[in-house]
């Protein structure tokens, strides 16, 4: 039953492309604008050997993209719970930041990097910057929300069988608010990795998905540049089957915040 | 708020709170600012690098109203906006309303939709930098599908989401095909499709400022005007677009979806109004 839920997609697919190498191969299509999918799975697999007894080129631009977006992530999602219990357990805090959040949430990496090229120039900190500050958002807002929504009756309560108000953040806030925190860093992970690969566009100076997609269109090599797509599907979808829903099932699931 | 007759007093206490909320919302912007002068005019951070807020402010008024360059930048940028998002809007509610009504059609493309939500939009714009060439069409396309995924894809969640009672009686009332759709799921879904709007222009909006800077013959635009300021390192230009562009995204989700939003569901009674 599984297995045949695939079957439809896969064949339109296959048909989808079958169809698109036919009209690459029959000159209705400009195969140096719009590639083929011969000859993107040919430029991926040139980009991969070119210099492979070295390093793959190829696996080099996903580390390196991969290394951008764990580190800014960290930083994100560890500041962006910091300041969102603090914004969900303290009104003044809230009434700060919220405003300031909801105003700079709309703005795009890639409008910020400018600025913060000509403070830090090209490269991983102007990457790292923008892609923490693209993730710190929206989990310092889930954050915030998960913890104002904790019930003051369970506070209470615990607070009245000798729990400290510090010690319940431990105990009381971070349990019940673990499944919007989650929701909050799946987000933030996801927006974090758009970034990167947005912000590479204009700030990375050698390496990564981004830049290599950047640098295959200001060159015209439409098969690297459908390839990095592709690439960008397939190193998301690793992603996010395999590290967020390994995380959650090892948090939130196992606590019984949330149904699997 | 709307519907209901209030007393005048309490016409007084919601004009009191309205002021309240202003100045609650002004005040860590009043706060970070005075902070953030004192500090350039105390001279502990250079102001070449960051400039102070009267800086910013007093750019803002020369490019706004003195030279009046912002609104030719703004002008543009909306032009591509309205054209992209009108398209993603029809386009998103059409294509989400025949997955959400025709099974085949469903598990046909919605695997496929999946794996294309996942690219970031921007990601796009090389791709039609290639085959759309470097002006305007690029950048529409951009903003054309960074929105039509979210509103396709809630949709198609809102109208799956109808109870199946609600579609039964529907039914047994004689109701068929478009009349059951326009008169039935399109009101039992329409939270889910707002939803689905909203984060759109967030999305198209992003995607607007994005596709502006890659597209090299795109001169207009408030993401070009970042973009060009990097040229000549000018910082007080770059927090101006930044200001704009986050104002902007606040205000077109604060005055066009929520007008939507209380002009459709919240008189319907399908939320508690806020």
């Amino acid at each position: 039953m599984r297995g045949r839920r695939w079957i439809l997609p896969i064949l339109l697919v296959a048909g989808f492309l079958g169809l698109w190498e036919l009209a690459a191969h029959l000159g209705w299509l400009n195969p140096s604008l719009m590639s083929s999918p011969s000859r993107i799975a040919d430029a991926l697999w040139k980009t991969h050997v070119r210099r492979l007894p070295e390093r793959s080129i190829l696996l080099t631009h996903i580390g390196v993209s991969l290394q951008r977006v764990f580190l800014a992530g960290m930083i994100g999602t560890g500041s962006g719970v910091l300041i969102g219990i603090l914004m969900g357990t303290s009104r003044v805090v809230y009434r700060l930041f919220d405003p300031i959040v909801t105003l700079l949430m709309p703005i795009p990496g890639i409008a910020q990097a400018p600025l913060f090229i000509v403070w830090l120039g090209f490269g991983d900190p102007t990457i790292i910057t923008v892609g923490a500050i693209a993730s710190f958002f929206p989990i310092a807002f889930n954050t915030a929300a998960g913890v104002r929504s904790v019930d003051g009756q369970l506070v209470r309560a615990a607070r009245l069988m000798g729990v400290s108000p510090a010690g319940c953040l431990p105990r009381v806030y971070l349990p019940s608010a673990a499944g919007h925190i989650m929701a909050g860093v799946k987000l933030g992970w996801a927006r974090c990795w758009r970034t990167v690969i947005a912000v590479e566009f204009v700030a990375a100076a050698s390496w990564g998905l981004g830049y290599m997609i950047w640098d295959a269109s200001e060159y015209i090599r439409s098969g690297v540049v459908f390839g990095g797509i592709l690439l960008l599907m397939l190193v998301y979808f690793a992603m996010e089957r395999v590290v967020l829903e390994g995380v959650e099932r090892l948090t939130v699931r196992r606590w019984g915040m949330i149904q699997s | 708020m709307t519907t209901t007759p209030r007393l005048p007093e309490k016409t007084e206490r919601r004009w009191l709170r309205a002021v309240a909320a202003v100045f609650w919302f002004l005040l860590p912007f009043l706060l970070v600012g005075a902070v953030w002068e004192l500090t350039i005019r105390a001279g502990w951070v250079s102001s070449a690098s960051l400039p102070a807020p009267s800086t910013i402010l007093r750019k803002a008024w020369d490019l706004s109203v003195r030279e009046g360059v912002l609104w030719e930048h703004l002008g543009r940028s909306f032009y591509r906006l309205s054209i992209g998002y009108a398209l993603a809007m029809g386009s998103g509610l059409l294509f989400g309303s025949l997955l959400a009504m025709n099974r085949a059609l469903r598990e046909m493309f919605s695997p496929i939709l999946s794996l294309l939500i996942s690219v970031p939009t921007i990601a796009w714009v090389p791709v039609f930098l290639i085959t759309m060439g470097l002006g305007d069409s690029t950048v529409i396309a951009a903003v054309f599908l960074g929105g039509f995924f979210a509103i396709t894809y809630n949709t198609i969640r809102g109208i799956e989401m109808v109870e199946p009672s609600t579609i039964r009686a529907a039914r047994t009332m004689g109701a068929r095909g478009a009349r059951l759709f326009v008169s039935v799921l399109l009101p039992a879904s329409s939270v889910s499709v707002l939803t689905g709007l909203r984060l759109g222009i967030g999305y198209s909006w992003r995607a607007l400022v994005g596709g502006e800077m890659l597209s090299a013959m795109v001169r207009w635009g408030i993401g070009k005007m970042i973009y060009q300021a990097r040229f000549w390192n000018d910082v007080v230009a770059m927090f101006v677009g930044l200001l704009v562009i986050g104002l902007t995204g606040f205000l077109l989700d604060r005055l066009l979806i929520r007008q939507l939003e209380r002009a459709t569901i919240e008189r319907w009674g399908m939320v508690s109004e806020r």
